[in-house]
Parts: structure tokens; sequence; C-alpha cells
């Protein structure tokens, strides 16, 4: 049958049991079986090919491009474990069909259960390591379900997080190895791989490889250090534990380790890391196992133990070691199976899986204790048996091997490790079978039906059979062995047979079962030695660990992330310096290509005064009124710094965004108290002076940088000194600029500058009626107002000025197009002259004479400057196309006309509006409700009778 | 010209119209009234245009290269329409049972949308700060949707300051690349870099670096995210999560190959370094989240930097690993998201993963989706989220960056810590109070297809390989 067949069949039929769950338990168990069946004879049809040597192989191409192909093949190993996965499959669903009560959902667990066993069988039967992760994270994921299949089992949880952490964590890792294995190789199919041994462990990479490999193998077959999970995993049902693991998936580990014997064993690091975490696990698990009470954790201890024999084996690296794992990976399979599944019947009959609870079954359970008795002393290395053989191989094999330069430790440890090995299946067996029948089982047992006991009593007919005949299996053995070693090793001479004379491991096993028979005879002054003994609990150490991490994990985090702001900004300047530094230091200085100019006196002057009034501004702006007036400062010295490099435009226009800014200003610290408080503390405020000072020495390094070099095109001034009156008709550059060579974004800004003051209105307009607005007029003042609401001196000044202010704009306007000004001045002069009239005179006064809305006048605005524009369309130009001409009207002299002119007058229009329309908005936001307006701003006729109510606080701006 | 130049902006200016129509209309008609009809318009025009733009084919190149129709945006494009139409249509059930379903909600999302299809089409640092600009405007509001809660509030206002202050930092980058490489068009300035790049180009370059970071949220620039993802409302969230990721990091390899493709070795390490510090922030940070919001987020910083992994690489290759892995993380937390939009106890929003305890009792269908998007996420073989790692991976590492590679491998096994978490309450935590039972059919639908997806899509990855590679190899020649 093709393999593609074999590991699809078990996939395919997991649907069955599904669909056939009201067709009652027997169809359900009927139909798994015929699956698990069929795939397994499928898989014998390939036996002549296998015993003939060959490598049977099936290959479809998936993702080629990640080197992700559907390739099987078939060899010893390959086959030997399939066989395993299979074969025990079978008993173990004959087993379930019995064990399961009648209220489990019988068609869902054996869905689980083929799931598992197909992916078990796509691990051993993949060619191809991507494909083997594939099948390796999903017997991950399907012992998750089947682990969690008893749900209403509390003490399961702990057990299936700390498994699917521990294993799901280790997979990933392997991943990591897997893609690194490949690439040294240069292609994915163990096929190439197994024949590149050298090119793997000459690579720089082997070791992070190894590592990572041997991760996923240790956390899989649960071997020191993560030894822990597997017993905590023991609360699934009990043919899920016989099964998983048993005989299969924690086998997965060591399969693993055996298919890559021939690339990844031999060198220092894979002798050091798999015998030793082999022995440590080994001796660990066994002295652990001797002391549990549960029936089931005794076993699980004891499978680690045993896995931790066969990781110490494969780790020697010689081709006897080999050997001798590949059978005890058979022997462990049957004698553990058969172990497991006695225990579930001892739980299934006598409620109780608690060896203190039980004794005496012998007279009530004579079949099951016959099983159970073979295999524990087949376990035990009781000669006969099969444990006997495999074990008498470990030892001889542990007494050749030389750790650490000691030729004592490795025999010493494998001879103290079976001695407990032995201990507790003596313990298991006279605890649990001998000894006086009780009156207090918490269910009177009796052997069970055949169902039970018939899956364990095969098994302990091979246990028997190997034992008495090994040279049946030998031939088996060394095949498999052949292909565990892939021919980079002789196959080992030896034989496997009873009696091989007095050699060492003779005496050694003899030891260990007597000292074994010794220490269960003094359980009891032993147990409590060891419920004494401080201990460390791996269970507690993997919560603490975890718990650490994740207390850890919140400290950082909660550092990093605690809402504020200010380090939220503080991090990222860190990183943008950060990146600059990088970019600094690996970029090429190029020479400065200008001369420093020499400063003058006068800029000396004004940059001690910016820096002055900076610092100043720095250091004393928690006083707000005063940080105005020192920003103010600052603002004055850049238009003068305007002036200082011929831009007088920009100087004036600096000047009036300067004065409209701080009016703006001053009418919110109005509403502010005048010192900021101090929240933060001197450790955050250094820690932010410091970023500062790095950062503005980061910007100033560079602005430094790029001053003395030219950028790589020509200055573009060029281009506009040359082009502003012969294509614009102005000699102000700058505005030609502005309502010409760059009209469109002009007119782009204009459009913003109206949608932002319409957004400022609108928010206000939201917040009239709300909280905040209440909460501002309720404020206390700190200091007492002024008694004064309208100063006379100041209404007369702001209404006699008003004319002239009107016309300085108008005349700004109008040489805009050749000399300094223009439009967007302009309308900040007249601004200006109109938010004197609101200070001087109040609210209701100014709007009382306003004639049209600031909407209007933005709008106004921007549909003046788009019809210029479009204008241009009529004469066949583009869009915002400007076009002059000169007239004479007399007596004036020739002047010019320009389209520009009409545009720029949008520019002032919008300006004003939306200037006017935010400071309105937000001087609306103090106005009472409740408090007429003043009608007479300038209270000088006595003979009115309504005097100024000083206590009236002045809100108006 | 113009016209020819017009077919090629054609769907983002349909997009753009309808949204500007649909706003004025709606604002003077029944506004808030149509705010249904409108999502699934909108959801309908992106679907539609998906369709139309997936359809199409060569490169077209208009307004004199500032705008780029390739293989490549179109890909982007593509996942990005309907990732937006997806998410969308799940938030149409949550935004209006909480009273937040308003009009401009969908439109805004249609007007970040048009800003994304224009990022992954510049072609020009301008354009490529329009579309930047318009999407993260319209994120800015969306952030705030919920005008009432204040974490809502704070989330838009942090988002935007930031914002503006990394918008910044790339116009700053834009100008001194403008400075020292003469041009702004993407052709010209790899023109410029021909012989290597002057100090005023490699500063031009890392800030603009600094500015993509910030959108994609990679670490260090990544504070805003758990903030703005937890303060948001969750379809926001979503929303979040999913489409504009695409579309910055599409912007992201847009400009490191269309621009300073000649010079991989001048920014291979800063994405590397990015890559690194996102994977390890995103996977460690997680682990003591309960809040599944912030927990998210926390996960997407994660899979940025795999993404960001990808495209360290630097190679053709990495580009097609980087889409096929962004492609993948939207599919999967648009189910995830589906899930986490359902969460509700007594018809009040939870977020708390404590919530989910034994949710597979109750509902075995949907914690079965859940753990297989957690697992997908964790990119757990076999589920597809593997497949999305194992490109990225590989480029790395074929591109020489085995340490990357490595490091990456760290970092998702320690990720894989809190996406199990979460399977783990729902198999086997305590029984405790449960969250509503049902689900909105759409929601239902969602998850479900996702979760599918993850599976089957083991086949052959529903033909997306080919596909990105067409889409790189437009894009890195």
């Amino acid at each position: 049958m093709s393999l593609f067949l074999v590991v699809a069949l078990p996939f395919l039929g997991a649907l069955l049991p599904g669909l056939m769950n009201t067709a009652g338990r027997a169809a359900c168990a009927g139909v798994t079986f015929a699956v698990s069946l069929a795939a397994f004879v499928g898989l014998l049809t390939n036996l002549p090919a296998v015993l003939a040597g060959e490598m049977v192989t099936a290959r479809i191409d998936w993702i080629p491009l990640l080197g992700l192909n559907v390739t099987l093949m078939l060899d010893g190993l390959g086959f030997f474990f399939a066989m395993l996965i299979l074969g025990i499959g079978l008993l173990i669903i004959t087993y379930a069909r019995f064990y399961l009560a009648r209220e489990d959902n019988m068609g869902e667990f054996f869905t689980y259960l083929l799931l598992f066993q197909g992916a078990m069988v796509g691990i051993v039967l993949s060619d191809n390591i991507l494909l083997l992760l594939v099948f390796w994270e999903l017997t991950s994921l399907s012992s998750f379900l089947l682990i969690g299949y008893w749900k209403h089992l509390p003490e399961g949880r702990q057990g299936a997080r700390m498994a699917l952490t521990v294993t799901g964590m280790g997979g990933l890792a392997m991943i990591g190895g897997m893609l690194i294995l490949g690439n040294i190789v240069g292609s994915y199919d163990l096929s190439v791989i197994l024949q590149n041994r050298e090119l793997i462990q000459g690579s720089p990479l082997y070791l992070p490889a190894l590592i990572l490999i041997l991760l996923g193998c240790f956390t899989k077959s649960a071997q020191f250090p993560f030894h822990f999970w597997l017993p905590h995993a023991m609360a699934a049902p009990t043919p899920v534990s016989a099964y998983l693991h048993s005989a299969t998936m924690v086998k997965a580990g060591i399969f693993l380790m055996a298919r890559m014997w021939p690339v990844l064993s031999g060198t220092p690091e894979w002798f050091v890391l798999v015998t030793g975490a082999g022995l440590i696990t080994m001796v660990l698990g066994a002295v652990i196992a001797l002391f549990k009470h549960d029936l089931k954790a005794l076993l699980a201890f004891s499978t680690v133990s045993h896995l931790g024999l066969i990781t110490m084996l494969l780790g020697t690296g010689t081709a006897f070691g080999a050997m001798a794992a590949v059978f005890h990976i058979m022997n462990h399979a049957t004698f553990k199976a058969a172990l497991f599944m006695s225990a579930g019947i001892i739980d299934h009959e006598t409620h109780t899986r608690d060896i203190r609870r039980l004794g005496g079954l012998r007279h009530l359970m004579p079949v099951t204790f016959g099983i159970a008795t073979l295999a524990a002393l087949s376990m035990a290395g009781i000669p006969l048996l099969n444990g006997f053989l495999s074990k008498e191989m470990m030892l001889e094999e542990a007494y050749h091997t030389v750790l650490l330069d000691s030729h004592w430790l490795v025999p010493g440890l494998a001879v103290l490790g079976s001695l407990f090995s032995a201990a507790y299946c003596f313990r298991l067996i006279g605890h649990v079978f001998l000894g006086p029948v009780r009156d207090d089982y918490p269910h009177k047992p009796h052997d069970p039906e055949p169902g039970l006991w018939l899956p364990p009593a095969f098994l302990v007919v091979l246990v028997v059979g190997i034992g008495i005949a090994p040279f049946l299996v030998e031939p088996f053995v060394k095949l498999v062995t052949a292909s565990v070693l892939g021919g980079t090793a002789e196959l080992p001479y030896q034989h496997i047979k009873i009696w091989h004379g007095l050699v060492p491991a003779l005496y050694m096993s003899i030891a260990a079962v007597v000292g074994g028979l010794i220490v269960v005879s003094a359980f009891n002054p032993l147990l409590r030695l060891w419920d004494a003994a401080p201990r460390p609990e791996a269970k507690r150490i993997f919560d603490a660990i975890i718990g650490g991490v994740v207390r850890l994990s919140e400290r950082v985090i909660h550092g990093v992330h605690n809402g504020s702001f200010t380090r939220y900004a503080a991090i990222m300047t860190v990183a943008v310096v950060a990146v600059g530094y990088h970019a600094w230091a690996t970029g090429t200085v190029g020479p400065a290509t200008r001369v420093p100019q020499v400063a003058s006196p006068v800029q000396i002057a004004g940059w001690a005064m910016l820096v002055a009034a900076t610092l100043g501004l720095v250091l004393l702006h928690r006083n707000r009124l005063l940080s105005l007036v020192l920003i103010g400062i600052v603002g004055l010295v850049v238009s003068v710094g305007f002036v200082f490099f011929s831009a007088p435009d920009l100087a004036m226009t600096q000047l009036t965004v300067e004065v409209v800014t701080i009016i703006l200003l001053l009418l919110a610290l109005n509403f502010l108290p005048n010192r900021t408080p101090i929240e933060s503390t001197v450790l955050r405020r250094t820690r932010d002076a410091v970023l500062a000072v790095a950062a503005g020495v980061a910007t100033m390094a560079l602005s430094y940088h790029y001053l003395l070099r030219d950028t790589i095109s020509p200055s573009i001034s060029e281009f506009h000194l040359a082009n502003s009156y012969k294509g614009g008709g102005g000699t102000n550059v700058v505005n030609v600029i502005l309502v010409d060579f760059r009209g469109f974004d002009t007119y782009g800004e204009i459009i913003v500058l109206g949608i932002a003051a319409l957004l400022i209105y609108a928010l206000t307009e939201a917040l009239l009626d709300g909280p905040v607005r209440a909460r501002l007029l309720n404020r206390k003042p700190t200091d007492p107002r002024a008694g004064d609401m309208h100063p006379m001196m100041m209404v007369v000044m702001t209404r006699v000025i008003m004319p002239v202010v009107m016309l300085v704009g108008f005349y700004i306007f109008l040489r805009g197009h050749n000399e300094p000004g223009g439009g967007f001045i302009a309308g900040l002069v007249v601004s200006i002259g109109f938010v004197m009239q609101y200070m001087a005179s109040g609210f209701a006064w100014t709007s009382a004479r306003l004639r049209y809305p600031y909407h209007g006048v933005i709008g106004a605005g921007v549909l003046t400057a788009g019809l210029t524009g479009i204008g241009s369309w009529f004469v066949g130009k583009p869009f915002l196309t400007s076009d002059y001409t000169y007239v004479r009207i007399p007596p004036f002299q020739e002047f010019e006309l320009a389209t520009a002119a009409l545009f720029d007058l949008g520019v002032f229009l919008a300006v004003v509006g939306a200037v006017m329309l935010s400071l309105e908005s937000f001087s609306r936001l103090a106005r009472r409700a409740h408090v007429p307006d003043v009608e007479h701003p300038m209270d000088i006729d006595p003979s009115r009778d309504d005097p100024p109510d000083p206590l009236q606080p002045r809100t108006e701006a | 010209m113009l016209s020819a130049d017009i077919q090629v902006v054609l769907p983002e200016m349909v997009l753009a119209i309808y949204a500007m129509i649909a706003l004025l209309g709606a604002v003077y008609t029944v506004k808030d009234g149509a705010a249904s009809l409108l999502v699934w318009i909108t959801s309908g025009i992106f679907l539609v245009l998906a369709l139309w733009i997936g359809a199409s084919n060569g490169t077209h190149i208009a307004f004199g290269g500032t705008f780029v129709d390739d293989g490549f945006a179109r890909f982007a494009k593509v996942v990005i329409l309907i990732s937006a139409a997806a998410i969308l249509l799940m938030s149409e059930g949550y935004m209006s049972r909480h009273g937040l379903l308003r009009f401009e909600y969908p439109l805004l999302v249609a007007l970040a949308t048009v800003g994304m299809m224009v990022m992954v089409s510049a072609g020009d640092l301008m354009s490529l700060y329009m579309g930047l600009e318009l999407q993260s405007l319209a994120l800015y509001v969306v952030a705030a949707l919920r005008r009432d809660s204040v974490k809502s509030t704070e989330a838009g206002l942090k988002y935007f300051v930031l914002g503006a202050l990394s918008s910044g930092l790339l116009l700053y980058g834009a100008s001194l690349t403008y400075g020292y490489a003469g041009t702004t068009v993407f052709s010209g300035i790899i023109e410029a870099t021909r012989d290597g790049v002057s100090l005023g180009l490699l500063f031009g370059l890392v800030f603009m670096l600094a500015g993509f970071s910030f959108k994609v949220s990679a670490a260090p620039f990544h504070m805003w995210t758990p903030d703005v993802y937890e303060g948001s409302p969750t379809p926001v969230t979503a929303f979040f999560a999913t489409a504009p990721k695409v579309a910055a990091m599409a912007l992201f390899a847009r400009v490191v190959h269309d621009a300073f493709g000649g010079v991989v070795g001048d920014w291979q390490q800063i994405v590397a370094f990015l890559s690194v510090v996102s994977m390890f922030l995103g996977a460690i940070a997680a682990i003591g989240q309960t809040n599944i919001k912030r927990l998210m987020a926390y996960s997407s910083i994660a899979h940025m930097g795999f993404a960001l992994m990808g495209l360290a690489a630097g190679s053709a290759f990495g580009v097609q690993a980087m889409l096929i892995y962004m492609a993948i993380y939207v599919t999967m937390n648009v189910g995830t998201f589906a899930f986490i939009l359902s969460m509700e106890k007594d018809g009040r929003v939870v977020t708390d993963i404590a919530s989910l305890q034994m949710y597979s009792k109750r509902e075995p269908l949907k914690a079965l989706a859940m753990l297989v998007l957690m697992f997908s996420l964790a990119g757990v073989p076999p589920m597809v989220g593997f497949f999305g790692k194992f490109y990225v991976l590989r480029a790395a590492y074929e591109a020489g960056l085995g340490w990357l590679a490595v490091a990456g491998v760290v970092a998702s096994v320690i990720g894989a810590f809190y996406y199990l978490r979460i399977v783990y309450y729902m198999y086997f935590g305590e029984d405790k109070e449960a969250l509503d039972p049902g689900m909105s059919p759409v929601l239902w639908g969602f998850l479900m297809g996702s979760a599918v997806v993850m599976v089957v899509g083991v086949y052959n990855l529903f033909g997306i390989e080919p596909a990105a590679a067409l889409a790189a190899a437009s894009l890195v020649n």
C-alpha cells in the first residue's frame, strides 16, 4: 500500500467515529479499529521491501519554494515506530472501547485518537523535516485535545497547561533548529540531510542547531530538565496515558534523536548533552517514582526514567548503544503499555489509584495480577523477560562509557537508576497485589471483562516471548539499528542472548535487583526520610518560573508603558537620537564645501539675546506671564534675524503673527492660573533635561553639518530672482512666489486656514453648553480684577487708530507685489486693528458694529482667490496663471494691474476672517450668559445712570 | 496625458469622490440614520474595487512618476480593501449596539483607505506623504470616535500628538532626502544613490525609517499602540490591527526598495534592529497582559517584527515573505477580532481574558475556531500562520541574517506562551461566570471563515504565493 495511504488513512478515518456516534459504542470503536487495522496492514505490505533493505519512498510537491514537500520514506526505523504506533493503537482502541464510561462521548474521543495516530505515523514516515515539523506539532495539538478530553477533572488542567507550554515551546524551538539544518545542507529532505554528516558537524551553526533540535526532543520526551510535565499530564483517561505517555508520543523525541543520529551524534557536544540529560533523567525519574503513591504517577515517573535510559544510550554514540536503545524502545513499549492498562483496570475496578489504599488484589483479580506482575518484573530486569535483556545491554554499554573523565560516573549512576527501577517495580507488585485482602476498597474489585484484559495480556505474551527467545527478534532489531546508524558505523557483532557469561553487566544487574529488594523492604523508613527531606518540586518550580516571568514582564511593561505621555515622548526622543547617531557613525562625512562666515558683533548680540531668552524661558516657564514675555523676545529676535538676512516680508509676517499670537495667548492665560504647578520629581526633570540637551545638541550638530555643505542641486533662489519680474510682473520675489509661482499652494493654505478657524468655532460652539465652560466661569481669579473694564485711554486710542490701521493695511496690501508687504501681512495688520476694538470696547459693542460674519469673510476670500484662478481658464491658460498689465489713468502715474492682486485680496480676506473667527470663538467662552455686556464702554458720561460694576470681571477680549 | 493619468488613479478617485459625496449627502439629510446603509455600501465598494484592482495587470505610472500602479501596489491594495471591508461589516452590529454608529465612521474608514491606497502606490515622497497623512488624519479621528469615553479620547490624543511628531520626523527626513538627492521621485533617488549615500541622504533615510516605524508600530516607536488599541472602540482597534498595518508595511517596503534599493546595506541593519526589538518586546510584554485588546496590541507589535524580518532580508524573496506574512496576519486578525467583538457579558463589553475560562464547554465550535487561530498566531505548524513565519525566517536566513532568524525563533517561542494561555483558559480554566452566548451571523461567519482558512490554507495558501512573488518581483529588480 502506498505510504500516502498509510499516513492519510487515520486522518480520513478520523471523520468516521464522529459520524458513527449515534450508531452506538461498538460501531464507533469498530470503525476506528478497522481504520487502524487497514493502516497497519498497509504498513505490513511494505515489510518485504524493508526487510530487503530498500527505502520505500513517495513524493508530492507541496510548496516547493519553501522546500516543503510531502515526501515520505520507510526504512527499518520508520517501520519499527510505525508498527509500534499502529499496533499498540489497535490494542488501545480495543481497551478504550470497554474502558470509557457510557456517558463519555466516544465519537469525539476516537476522532482525536485517530488524528493523533495519523500525526504520529506522519512523524515517523516523513522524509522532509518541515513535514516532520508539521506532524510534530499536530501531535501536540491532538494530544492536547485528548488530554483535555476529560474536562471535568480539575487536576487535569494544570497538567495540560504544562504539557502544552513545554512541548509547544520546544516544538517551536525545533523549527529554528530544522531551519538551520536545512540551510546548512541546502535541502530539507531527510534522505539528503542524512548523507551530509561532515558538512553539518563542520558548520559553525552546528551547535545552535543541535541545541534547538534537542530542545524539541527533550521537551517532547520529558528529559531533564523538562521531565516534570509528563507525570502531570496523567490526569487524562488511562487509554490516553497508555498510548501517548508510554508508547508513542513521548517516544517522538527519542525517534527524532535516533533519526538524526547519523548526522548529529558522535560529537562531544552531543555526547555530553544527550548522555548527561539521559543519565540525570533516568536516576531522578526512578527515585521519584519509588515514592509516588498514585499508581499512574509511579508509572509516569518510571516512563520518564526509562526514556532517560534510552536517551543516554543514544547519547553514547556507539553502534552498540544504538542497538540497545532500539531494543529497549521495543521492550519498554510492550511492558509499559501493559502496565498502564493494568493500572487502568485497577482504577476502573477499585475506583482508586492510591497504592496506600490497595493491596491484596492478587486474590480478587488474579488475571490482572498475572499480567501486571510479569510486566513489572520485566521492567525490573528479571531474567527470562525482555526487560532483562535490554537492561543488561544498557549496563554493558554504561560500563564502557567515560563521562567527564570518570570511569565510574556512568556505570555507577546506571546501577543506581536500575536499583531504584527494580525497587519501584517490587513496590508495585508488593503493595498493590500482595499482602492481605482489605475490606475498605472504595469499590469491591474483580477481574474485568476480557475486552479490558486481553490487550495487556497480548503484550505480556510478547514480553515473555521476547524474553525467552530473543533470537527471534534479533534480526529485526539489527535491521532497525542499521537504519539508525545509516551507514556511519558498523553493525554491532554482539548477539542478544540471555546468558553472556560472568560479565560486569551481570554483576551490576544483580546488584541492582538485590539493592532494589533491600530498598523496598526498608520502604517505610525511607518514605519518612523522603517526606521529611526538602526537595525541589518541579511543578512548583515551573509555576514559580512562570509566575516570575509574568511578574517580570508586568514590571518591565508597566515601567515602560505606564500611560504617561512624557515617558512615551522620552522613549521616542531617545530612539530618534539613537538612529541619528547610527547614521552619523556609519555614514561618511564629506569635506565642508562652504566657508563659514565671520559673525559680526550685531549677530553675536542677537544670538546672545536669543539664547538668553530661550534659556530664561526654560528656567522661568512656570511663571506664565513672564514666559509669554520671553516668547515675545524670541519672536522679535527672529524677526530681526529675517531683516538681517534680507527677508523683510518674512520679518513683517513674523512680527504680525507674533502680535496675534501673543494676544491669543493672553486670552488663554486669562483662564489659567499664573503659575504652572510642579508635578514632576527632580529625577524626572533631570532625565528630561538630559534628553533635551542630547536632542538639542544632535540637532545643532546636524544643522552645523548641513550649513557647511552644499545640497546636491543649486539653490532655487536664482530661478525666482531671475523670473520674478519677467514672469510674475513683481519685484517682491517672496510675494510673487506666494501669489504666482506657488499660487496653488497658497490657495490650498488659505482653505486650510479657513477650515481651521471654522473648526475652532465648531469646537467652542460645542463647549459653550458644556461643563468646561461652567468651570471656566466659576473659577476664582488669583489676583483681584482691575476695576476699570474699559480704560478710557485705550478705548480712545483704539478708535482713533482704527482708520490708520486700515490705511496701513491697504498700503501694505497694495505695495506687496513689488515691495515688502502683501495680502497675508495686510490681513494680519487689519486683524490686529479689529482685535484691539474687542479688547478695548468689549465684545458686545464690537459685534454690534460688525456687518459681515467672519464665516462669510473667509468664504469670500476663498471664492475670490478661486475665481481669480478660474479666470485664467477663459484665456486658455492653466488654473491660477497670472497676468499683468500697465495702465495709466491721469492724473496718476503709470501703475500695474495684476491678476495676482485679486488673488492676494482673497488671501487677505481669508486671513482676516480666520484670525477673527478664532479669536472671537475663544472669547465667547468667557462671556456670561446672564450678565449683559456694557453697552457704553466709554463710561464718561456722568449724566447716565449706570455706574460701572467694579466687581464684574473683565472677561471680554 | 491627463486622461491616461486619471485612468491609473481611477480606483482611488472613485473611492475619494464617493466618500466626499456621501459625507455631504449624509450631513444634509438623515445623518446617523444612514450609518448602517453607508457601512454596507462602503464595504461593497471596497470589495468591487478589490476585484477591479485584482483583475488589472501591468505596470502603469502616472503623474510623472508620483503614482505607481504595479503588481506590488495591487497586492497590497487588494489585501487592504478586503480587510477594510471585512472590518466594516464586522463593526456594524457592535457599533450600533453601543450607540457609536455615526455616519462619519464608514466614510472616515473610506478616506483612510484612500490614503492607504495612495501610500502603497506612492512613487514620490510627496504623494507618499499625502497618502500617509490622509490615512493618519482619518485614523486619529476614528480612534477618538467614542467621544464620551475618557480612554478613547486619550487614545486619540496620544495617537495624534505622537503621530504628528513622527510625521514631522518623516518630513524632515524627506526634505533631507530631497536636498541631497535633488529629487523627490523614487526613481531619481535611486539614481542619486548609485555611488553610495552621502551623510545627508543617510540622515534622510533613517529619519524616514523612524517615521515609518511609528506607522507600523515597530519598537521602539510603538508606544502609542497598546494605549490606542485599548482605548479605541473594539472595531476601530480591529481596523488598526489590519489594513493600516499592511499599508504602512507596504510603504516601508516601497521606499526601502524603490528609493533605496541600491544601498541595502545602509538600512538592513536598522530594519533588522527594529525587527528584533519588536519581536521581543511584543512577545515579552504580552505575557503579563490580561486585557485581550492590549494583548493583541503587543501581539501586533511582535508580528510587525516578523514582517520586518522579511524586509530586512533586502531581497525579492524577503518582500514576498513579508507580503505573505502580512496577508496571513490580516486574515488571522480578522477572525480573532470577530471573536473579541462578540465578547460580552450581560450586554456589556468584556476584554478580560479570564472571562474565557472553560469557554470550550459552552461553545465548543467557537472555542475550537479560536484554538486554531491562536495556534496559527503563535506560528504552530501546520496552521497557516506557521508558513508566514517560516517564509520570513527563511528569507532572513538566506540573506545572511542567521542571528536574526534564530532570535525570531526564540521570540516566537516566548510569544507562544500567551497565545497558548488563551487556549488554556478556554479549555482548562476554572468554571466561572460565562460570557453571553450567541454571536451575530456576520461575526460568526468571519470567525469560522478565518479559522477554516488557517487549516485549509495549508493546501496551497490559496495561491497567494505566486501572486506575492509577482508583486515582489515588480518591486525588487
